[in-house]
């Protein structure tokens, strides 16, 4: 509508009047009306000026072959009839001059204006709609513009299409039961068609359209824009109003402008979403790797993320204490779980042969087999020895004693043997005394070789103190997690990955810095790297299923950690926080067999903590 | 309800601005009367006579800087009542602090958003 009252100034049509009246006549009486409004009157006598009264000629101002105003003017005498006639024309002609070049200024202005609002709402636009890197929040920001800042419309929704067909999903809506309104539109026939449409469009009645059998109550209006990037259909942005002519055609060009940013911005996240997902699963396949490398460690690498998460996740909810300033976004608890994950990645390099050794003299076999032979032989030896002295007329009672004594003596040192090799007893001198003198006993090979009983490698690795590890293989063992360092270092992580090589390769080190592979002090370690090394002795101690050994109880596990925050050895203030938010019951109840899970007298270990 | 007769003052060196500034704001309710001044001295003796409820003031202007303006209004207590909205040129915003020291109430980025300019002349003028 044009509003022809604004085209001309009012100082500027009197200071007009004012000029060209007096030519005309004294006693004039003149008026501009415009639009609505008597924009200036020159009236002294206070004649009536409106069009017909009496003695006044109306001269009509027209924009666009439509009347938008009047010149008015009445003479006080009839006989100049012509003349008025003529510079009333003059008159008119100047002000419609006047409103048509103000026409003209004011459609460029509106361009202008209508390129200023593009401008701002794209301006913002851009930033709300990049802010987020997931498809989810995209979707939301757009429709955020048309709920509650703008109201545009009374429902709207975004529909995502699928990655391998042409299906179209709801994936945000706002309005009153606009989920329930919204799958009820999908089912329509004018869904059907609007779906796979190239273009955007506004159903200003829906009632007349043929696709529409009154499939939703309160739609009476409906606007709908494809989301298109790279000429690929992502989505579709459906608008819907209580009211027929609910759109504009405004409202169209603002939805196709912000649908243009949108639908890049969510191209840009469905990608960063793929490559996050591949990376994902590309770490979980180094992880699974890890796993099925050794039955002793099956697992780990998937139940040590769970609860290096389960205790970060309490130290975020805890609002006193040593953890009040712990916090946790996402970006973080996704470097927690991929630094858990793949703590132990090095031993990928690590031999099995070492991994696996749960005898001392495990070697891809376990050597004492051969020992057990070799025993065999020596006890045939001494049946030998038996008979040969009965054929050179020994007492057989005499012969039996011998024989029967050598056998046990035999059997006696055989299940020493073997007991020293489970590397379940410390070996004190006299137990190493005992081996070296057992390995000084001979026999024959079939070449008639002469052989001492064990060799000299079998006698340092029955020799070995604790457990079942020499000296060389435990470095080789402790390697690994150089080797997780090095492997992780040659990652190239993104910014809100950045800690998760230092996360990952503490999992090993001791608070009092007696660890490895580096030596590093408590206050050396990031918080999250001590929370993964507090999960990896957890998960080594309750892990169900390793072979040669029952599954731990939570009691005993609870107990020897205890004594490991004695011992400086993993963080006491992490381990309290462990026991007193019952992250090891949250845990056990989920993953560990019922007969693991037996009472835990936490306040025993948490007694005498300041609070 | 805005009164019938309240006034809005643009203060903006630049012809273009004034009459778009204008153009918009003549779609208000209740036709509030629009004035206008080319530079500082100007739009402060307009602010002074005609006392509007709102002034959409530019902050680069030759003789007198809206900055100036803003403060010199400040200063006279009988004008206390007036809404004073800023227009900075993109880029100017980290002049924003100084606007806000001077006692200005609003800042408007130019090229501005005619729907803002409405709506937050609207809530300056107490309709919703
Ligand atoms: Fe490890
Ligand atoms: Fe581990």
């Amino acid at each position: 509508m044009i509003k022809a009252e604004h085209y001309l100034k009012s100082a500027w049509v009197r200071r007009q009047f004012e000029l060209m009246l007096p030519l005309l006549s004294s006693g004039i009486s003149a008026a501009l009306q415009l639009g609505g409004k008597r924009l200036v009157e020159f009236n002294e006598a206070g004649h009536d000026l409106s069009e017909g009264a009496p003695g006044v000629r109306a001269f009509p101002l027209t924009l666009e072959g439509e009347q938008v105003g009047t010149l008015l003017l009445r003479l006080p005498a009839q006989n100049e009839t012509a003349q008025v006639e003529a510079w009333g024309n003059l008159l008119a002609h100047s002000l419609q001059g006047m409103l048509e070049a103000e026409h003209g200024r004011r459609s460029v202005a509106r361009e202008t204006l209508e390129s200023y609002r593009e401008m701002a709402l794209l301006q913002r636009a851009v930033t709300d709609l990049n802010h987020s890197l997931k498809p989810a929040a995209v979707v939301a920001a757009l429709l955020k513009e048309f709920d509650g800042r703008n109201n545009t419309a009374d429902y709207g929704a975004v529909f995502m299409r699928a990655a391998d067909n042409d299906d179209c999903d709801l994936a945000v809506s706002f309005g009153e039961n606009a989920g329930k309104d919204f799958a009820r539109l999908k089912d329509s026939r004018l869904f059907a068609d609007i779906s796979v449409r190239e273009t955007g469009d506004i159903v200003n009645d829906l009632s007349s359209s043929p696709l529409w059998a009154g499939d939703v109550a309160n739609f009476q209006a409906l606007l709908w824009l494809p989301l298109v990037a790279d000429g690929e259909r992502l989505g579709l942005l459906v608008l819907a109003s209580r009211h027929i002519e609910g759109f504009s055609a405004a409202d169209l060009k603002r939805a196709q402008t912000l649908s243009s940013v949108a639908a890049t911005a969510l191209r840009n996240a469905q990608l960063y979403a793929a490559e996050q997902k591949m990376f994902q699963s590309f770490v979980r396949v180094i992880a699974t790797a890890i796993d099925a490398k050794s039955p002793y460690t099956a697992g780990h690498c998937r139940r040590v993320p769970e609860i290096t998460l389960m205790i970060a996740e309490a130290a975020h909810q805890a609002n006193s204490g040593p953890f009040v300033d712990f916090t946790l976004d996402e970006d973080e608890r996704n470097a927690m779980e991929i630094a858990a994950m793949l703590h132990d990645c090095g031993k990928v390099v690590t031999p099995e042969w070492v991994v696996d050794k749960a005898t001392k003299l495990d070697c891809i076999a376990n050597r004492i087999h051969l020992v057990a032979l070799r025993f065999e032989v020596l006890r045939r030896d001494a049946l030998i020895a038996r008979y040969r002295a009965l054929a050179e007329g020994e007492k057989p009672e005499s012969a039996e004693t011998v024989y029967q004594e050598r056998l046990r003596q035999l059997d006696d040192d055989f299940s020493f043997l073997e007991k020293c090799n489970t590397g379940t007893e410390f070996i004190s001198s006299e137990h190493l005394a005992r081996i070296e003198s057992i390995a000084q006993q001979r026999w024959n090979d079939t070449r008639g070789e002469n052989h001492p009983l064990l060799t000299e490698n079998e006698v340092y690795n029955l020799a070995i103190q604790r457990g079942t590890l020499n000296p060389e293989e435990r470095i080789i063992i402790e390697y690994h997690a150089v080797h997780t360092i090095n492997m992780l270092s040659q990652i190239a992580f993104p910014r809100s990955l950045r800690n998760v090589t230092e996360y990952a390769a503490g999992h090993h080190e001791r608070m009092d810095g007696k660890g490895y592979p580096r030596g590093l002090k408590g206050d050396q370690l990031s918080i999250p790297a001590r929370m993964v090394a507090i999960a990896d002795i957890f998960e080594a101690l309750t892990a169900p299923d390793r072979p040669y050994r029952k599954p731990g109880k939570l009691s005993w596990a609870i107990d020897i950690m205890h004594r490991m925050k004695l011992d400086n050895h993993i963080d006491g203030d992490l381990f309290d926080l462990f026991l007193s938010e019952k992250v090891y019951l949250a845990y056990a109840s989920k993953h560990l067999a019922a007969n693991q899970i037996d009472e835990v007298d936490a306040s025993r270990y948490l007694a005498g903590r300041g609070s | 309800m805005m009164s019938e007769n309240a006034k809005i003052v643009i203060v903006d060196d630049e012809i273009h601005i004034r009459s778009l500034l204008e153009q918009t704001l003549e779609d208000l309710e209740g036709e509030p009367k629009i004035l206008t001044a080319a530079n500082g001295v100007e739009g402060l003796a307009l602010i002074e006579r005609e006392h509007p409820r709102l002034v959409f003031l530019d902050v680069m202007m030759p003789l007198m800087n809206g900055y100036e303006v803003c403060a010199a209004v400040r200063k006279n207590p009988a004008l206390a009542d007036i809404t004073i909205v800023m227009l900075t040129a993109k880029g100017q915003e980290s002049d924003r602090v100084k606007g806000l020291q001077e006692g200005a109430h609003r800042f408007i980025t130019k090229p501005f958003d005619p729907d803002e300019i409405l709506n937050l002349a609207r809530e300056m003028l107490g309709h919703s």
